[in-house]
């Protein structure tokens, strides 16, 4: 059962993945890839919790701490610049 | 698998090379960090790709090679250090002399000349 | 050692004139005469073993894995030439004394001179081939600095440079030379050259190896073809000439053929190349020196002569031709250096040294004169003096040689004619100068001072009793230098008289000859006028500047200053060196078993490949490309995830976040849109290297992929927890196993990070006041949310950084990724609250952090030292905790501690330096 839904939740996440490249490349503002690029941060994250279950291993679980942590991180420095230019002032 | 990895590889390099051959400083930068990806990637290689061997003692027998991981992390710390470092200069260069452009000044208006 | 002592202490002596250059000039010249004479000490102090038969050596290992030793060694041949040099040396010394003028820098002279000595005295001396080239090179390097001596004039620049031009390029063919024949030897010390003689003669390479050395020897000895230098070098002040070119510099070729001649001699190449080279120079040396109007013009080209015939006498090899050859190297220094001083005395007392000028002095300068007479009738070969005596020799070996067949005769012919125009040339010396109708000249002449004739009149005075005694003067110096060349049981005999034979019958030829020749020399001068004769400085100058618009020519095709052209042919030379050597794969596919593409995989390597091609693709648009880039570098890390490394995923992962976030902070200061530049036909180029360049890195990183292979790392997982006491062994290879890497790669960031620090200094950067499409940048500095959001998120990123450190030796994690968390949060907190915010609160310098983290690493590695292990050996012990339970402490944490501290600082250092380029805290260096 728990593979079975593994597999749908990994192809899901997989489609939108994709879905946000499509986004991404497509914009048509730099707002629309920056919040394409938070996503794709999170959808990563989200397979990395998978990959993990499905090995039945802990060890990926610091790597998608670190996704959510600096995702953010790089998130706000994009968006600072498009309402500054200066991120550190 | 490995096809597709190498594939990915290949493609890595050869984007970074196209970038790196722009006349301008901030597409450079750009594709030596991605050429650095790729470098690492291809580092990582030697080691072959194994799938949930983690070389962690007591994870489970068999593990991966741990020395390729090993090697490849204190290159990323160093190609940091490298892209920073290049990411100033370009800033610097900015600031001196009032333009990215990477060739010699001269070369530029010679090349004008010519036209 | 007391000759080891002898050959350094001109060198070091060398500082002693430079020591007293502010005192008076008889202190100076005391100075360097003192070393002269001290090394004359040693060397008699040795000569008495040397001439009952024994060789003194000493040795001394340098680089023994390149066959190179401090050696010397001194035998009979070492011995003459030592004697010369440093007997030579003295009385140029003390006539330098006198001739220098006031304005000279008398210390600055001494202490090139005796470097040149102690150079020559290096060569004689050397027993090892390539020792001897050395001081052979020190000894252009030192002429080069005496014939310029007088800097201040254009022609002795000239002079000097091409002297060093000419026998820098001899020495350089006599190195390859030099190691051709230790090649064959198998060793370069001198007694195994001699050994392998016989070997190196039959040798394929002997010939190349003879041509070599040969042309080393040439342009040393100013040998035809390669004459020309010398007479230039007669820029120098007269005591150089007198001791560079007359006794020792020139010399040393004739030595070096000498020396080698047990080794490279009696071939039927030997013979002819070096006789017919040297009766070449000799005639065409007579035949200059006697048109040459200025005195030491004439003396450099009846040098050039006299050199041509000691070589041709080597050249001919037999036993009494060596004799002679030794003979004529000991009279021709001692009249040489003479009339070398005579024209110094001349030129400073009469103020010119033009032979149409002078004349009518023996008036005013009679003892001159006859010292003059003296030393030129030694140089013609007039009897009773040293000269008639080794010419003597030189003309029976000449008539005695059979080795051109029927066509020998030509050699006695041609040796007399040049022996005529010696004749000539010496009596136009003697009788232009001291008797010929008087001239005005520039100054009132008068005797020098009596000091300045006492080394020309030991030298006559030894040129008339070599000639009346020579048995009695000389054969116990040449016994033991014949034995050295021409091998075991050398007899010396020198007679005065042989009776009336043919040899006697070309003497009076040359002599009367020289007279006719002399007399009619009018006619000579104007047979000579038909000829151009370039200048050989013009022909040498043509083609020094010729190679040099060459090579400027090649510079600026090459050169061009497109750093884009220098990284294609980069790339295209790489594409060169690699691609045959995949081709000469059989099949790229090896027989390791491949895994299965699944779907996941498929879809992250199609984001990956796609984002990669979008930061091309939107490469002008410069933040949509670093967004692009983000991408790829966050797949990049799930690959590593996929492929069981998590260490390298979290690295990855915030090395690719600080970069961005420095790339962010760059774009800011970088024009904003980017004009397309590139033309078609470059972009097609780019296209098809970027594309070669791919296939072939991907083409190696399949075949790697599909090959096994074998590890060491069987080792580390091994020895992991029993010998580091971590189980990630990942992390113990970095702090543990590998230590020594990881404590010189912190090293190298925080020097990274110093260098931006540096570069970041007095920097004006442009700053746009809005954004690409010209609106203006928003008001609001600090967003209420993000200050909030982010000092929650500080003390939450701090406890995970020191959460991925301390678990780091056991499980993912460790200093490097820790340490790039903190920087990350620090950054967060510069970006939501500013630099002053943040200024207030931690007001730390981040280089002493960085620094002390390398300290810290470091001294964990010399701790080791204290327990009597190597250096980063490793300790841990496993501790009861309460509550915690078994907990590990490692030394190796500590080192990790170290290389935490690095990371943040030198982070740090590197970001918050360049955020604050905008501020007031902007990195500025006062007085720069």
């Amino acid at each position: 059962m728990l593979t079975t839904v593994l597999q749908f939740a990994f192809f899901m996440f997989s489609v939108a993945l994709l879905l946000n490249l499509l986004r991404f490349f497509r914009g048509p503002d730099l707002l629309d890839r920056i919040l394409a690029l938070d996503t794709i941060y999170i959808n990563s994250l989200a397979l990395l919790i998978l990959l993990g279950m499905w090995h039945h291993t802990s060890f990926y679980f610091e790597a998608a701490l670190l996704i959510a942590m600096l995702g953010f991180i790089g998130t706000v420095a994009a968006a600072k610049f498009l309402l500054r230019g200066d991120i550190i002032e | 698998m490995e096809t597709l990895y190498a594939i990915t590889v290949g493609t890595l390099t050869a984007c970074s090379v196209y970038l790196i051959l722009r006349a301008r400083s901030f597409p450079i930068v750009i594709g030596l960090t991605m050429l650095s990806y790729a470098v690492n990637l291809f580092l990582f290689s030697s080691g072959r790709l194994v799938i949930d061997q983690v070389p962690i003692i007591g994870a489970g027998e068999p593990y991966t090679d741990p020395l390729p991981q090993a090697l490849v992390l204190t290159a990323i710390v160093i190609g940091f250090a490298m892209t920073a470092y290049s990411i100033i200069l370009a800033v610097r260069v900015r600031g001196e002399f009032g333009s990215d452009e990477v060739n010699e000044p001269n070369y530029q208006a010679e090349q004008e000349d010519k036209r | 050692m007391y000759l080891a002592l002898m050959v350094a202490l001109p060198f070091l002596g060398a500082i002693a004139p430079l020591l007293v250059r502010h005192h008076s000039r008889r202190t100076i010249s005391y100075a360097a005469g003192a070393v002269a004479v001290v090394s004359l000490l040693l060397l008699g102090y040795l000569t008495p073993s040397v001439l009952a038969g024994e060789v003194p050596q000493f040795l001394a290992t340098w680089l023994p894995q390149l066959g190179l030793h401090v050696a010397f060694r001194l035998d009979g041949l070492s011995l003459l030439f030592a004697a010369l040099i440093l007997g030579i040396g003295l009385l140029i010394i003390i006539y330098a004394h006198f001739y220098l003028s006031q304005h000279d820098d008398a210390g600055r002279f001494y202490a090139c001179l005796l470097l040149f000595m102690g150079s020559m005295l290096g060569i004689v001396t050397a027993d090892n081939l390539i020792l001897l080239w050395f001081f052979w090179e020190l000894t252009s390097i030192s002429s080069f600095l005496l014939i310029g001596f007088w800097f201040h004039q254009s022609n002795a620049r000239r002079g000097a440079r091409m002297a060093l031009a000419i026998t820098g390029a001899g020495g350089l063919a006599l190195l390859a030379g030099i190691l051709l024949i230790g090649n064959i030897a198998g060793s370069y010390q001198l007694d195994a050259v001699f050994a392998a003689a016989d070997a190196i003669r039959a040798h394929s390479l002997y010939v190349p190896a003879l041509l070599l050395v040969l042309i080393g020897a040439f342009t040393k000895s100013a040998q035809f073809p390669f004459q020309f230098w010398l007479p230039h070098a007669m820029a120098a002040p007269t005591p150089v000439s007198a001791y560079l070119h007359s006794a020792t510099m020139v010399k040393a070729g004739i030595f070096l053929l000498a020396r080698l001649f047990p080794v490279l001699g009696g071939t039927f190449e030997w013979f002819t190349i070096v006789t017919l080279v040297g009766l070449a120079t000799m005639l065409f040396g007579a035949y200059f020196a006697l048109l040459k109007n200025d005195l030491k013009g004439l003396l450099a080209f009846s040098t050039i002569s006299h050199l041509g015939l000691i070589t041709m006498l080597l050249g001919l090899g037999t036993h009494g031709a060596l004799l002679a050859a030794l003979f004529h190297i000991l009279n021709h220094a001692t009249f040489k250096a003479g009339l070398f001083m005579i024209a110094g005395i001349i030129d400073h007392e009469t103020g010119s040294r033009d032979l149409r000028k002078l004349g009518g002095l023996r008036k005013a300068m009679p003892m001159t004169m006859w010292l003059a007479m003296i030393t030129s009738a030694a140089m013609a070969g007039v009897p009773l003096l040293n000269g008639f005596l080794s010419k003597e020799m030189f003309f029976t070996e000449a008539y005695q040689q059979h080795l051109f067949g029927g066509l020998s005769w030509f050699i006695p012919v041609l040796v007399t004619l040049g022996a005529m125009l010696s004749v000539a040339y010496s009596i136009r010396f003697v009788y232009d100068v001291f008797f010929d109708k008087a001239h005005e000249l520039p100054k009132q002449p008068h005797e020098p001072p009596i000091m300045m004739r006492v080394p020309v009149l030991i030298l006559a005075a030894l040129c008339i009793t070599v000639g009346i005694a020579p048995m009695i003067m000389v054969s116990g110096f040449l016994t033991p230098a014949l034995t050295s060349v021409a091998g075991a049981d050398a007899e010396v005999y020198i007679a005065l008289w042989h009776g009336f034979n043919l040899p006697l019958l070309m003497s009076v030829l040359a002599l009367l000859g020289g007279i006719i020749i002399y007399l009619q020399r009018t006619e000579l001068f104007n047979f000579n006028r038909q000829f151009d004769i370039r200048d050989a400085k013009d022909v040498f100058a043509g083609i020094v500047s010729r190679v040099t618009r060459f090579c400027d020519n090649l510079m600026q095709r090459i050169e061009t200053g497109s750093l884009q052209r220098y990284m294609a042919a980069l790339f295209i030379l790489v594409l060169v060196f690699v691609i045959p050597e995949l081709m000469n794969i059989s099949a790229l596919t090896g027989s390791r078993p491949q895994l299965d593409v699944d779907a996941i995989s498929l879809s992250g390597a199609i984001i990956l490949m796609a984002a990669a091609f979008g930061a091309v693709i939107f490469h002008r648009q410069r933040l949509t490309s670093l967004l692009m880039l983000s991408v790829v570098g966050l797949m990049v890390s799930l690959v590593f995830i996929q492929f069981s490394a998590p260490d390298l995923a979290m690295t990855q992962l915030v090395v690719e976040v600080v970069s961005i976030l420095l790339m962010i902070l760059a774009l800011f200061f970088m024009p904003q849109r980017i004009p397309r530049s590139s033309t078609g036909g470059r972009v097609a180029r780019d296209i098809l290297i970027a594309g070669f360049v791919g296939g072939v890195v991907g083409s190696i990183t399949f075949a790697l992929l599909t090959r096994p292979f074998s590890s060491i790392s069987d080792y580390f997982l091994a020895n992991s927890v029993p010998g580091g006491g971590g189980t990630n062994v990942v992390n113990v290879i970095l702090v543990d196993f590998r230590g020594f890497d990881t404590l010189g790669e912190i090293t190298v960031l925080a020097i990274a990070a110093a260098g931006i620090h540096k570069l970041l200094n007095n920097l004006r950067p442009f700053m746009p006041s809005g954004d690409v499409d010209g609106r203006a940048w928003h008001q609001v500095k600090h967003p209420m949310m993000l200050q909030t959001i982010s000092q929650l998120v500080l003390p939450l990123a701090l406890m995970v950084s020191m959460y991925i450190f301390l678990r780091g030796h056991n499980l993912p994690g460790g200093g490097f990724i820790a340490g790039l968390v903190t920087a990350a949060a620090m950054i967060l907190q510069y970006m939501a609250n500013g630099v002053d915010w943040v200024k207030e609160r931690f007001n730390y310098n981040y280089q002493s952090l960085a620094a002390i983290g390398v300290l810290i690493a470091s001294l964990t590695g010399v701790g080791s030292w204290l327990f009597g292990a190597n250096f980063l050996t490793s300790w841990f012990t496993y501790l009861d905790w309460p509550i915690v339970g078994k907990f590990e402490i490692a030394t190796a944490i500590l080192f990790d501690l170290g290389v935490y501290l690095t990371v943040i600082g030198a982070t740090l250092m590197i970001l918050a330096n360049f955020g604050q380029m905008t501020t007031r805290h902007r990195p500025r260096q006062e007085g720069h």
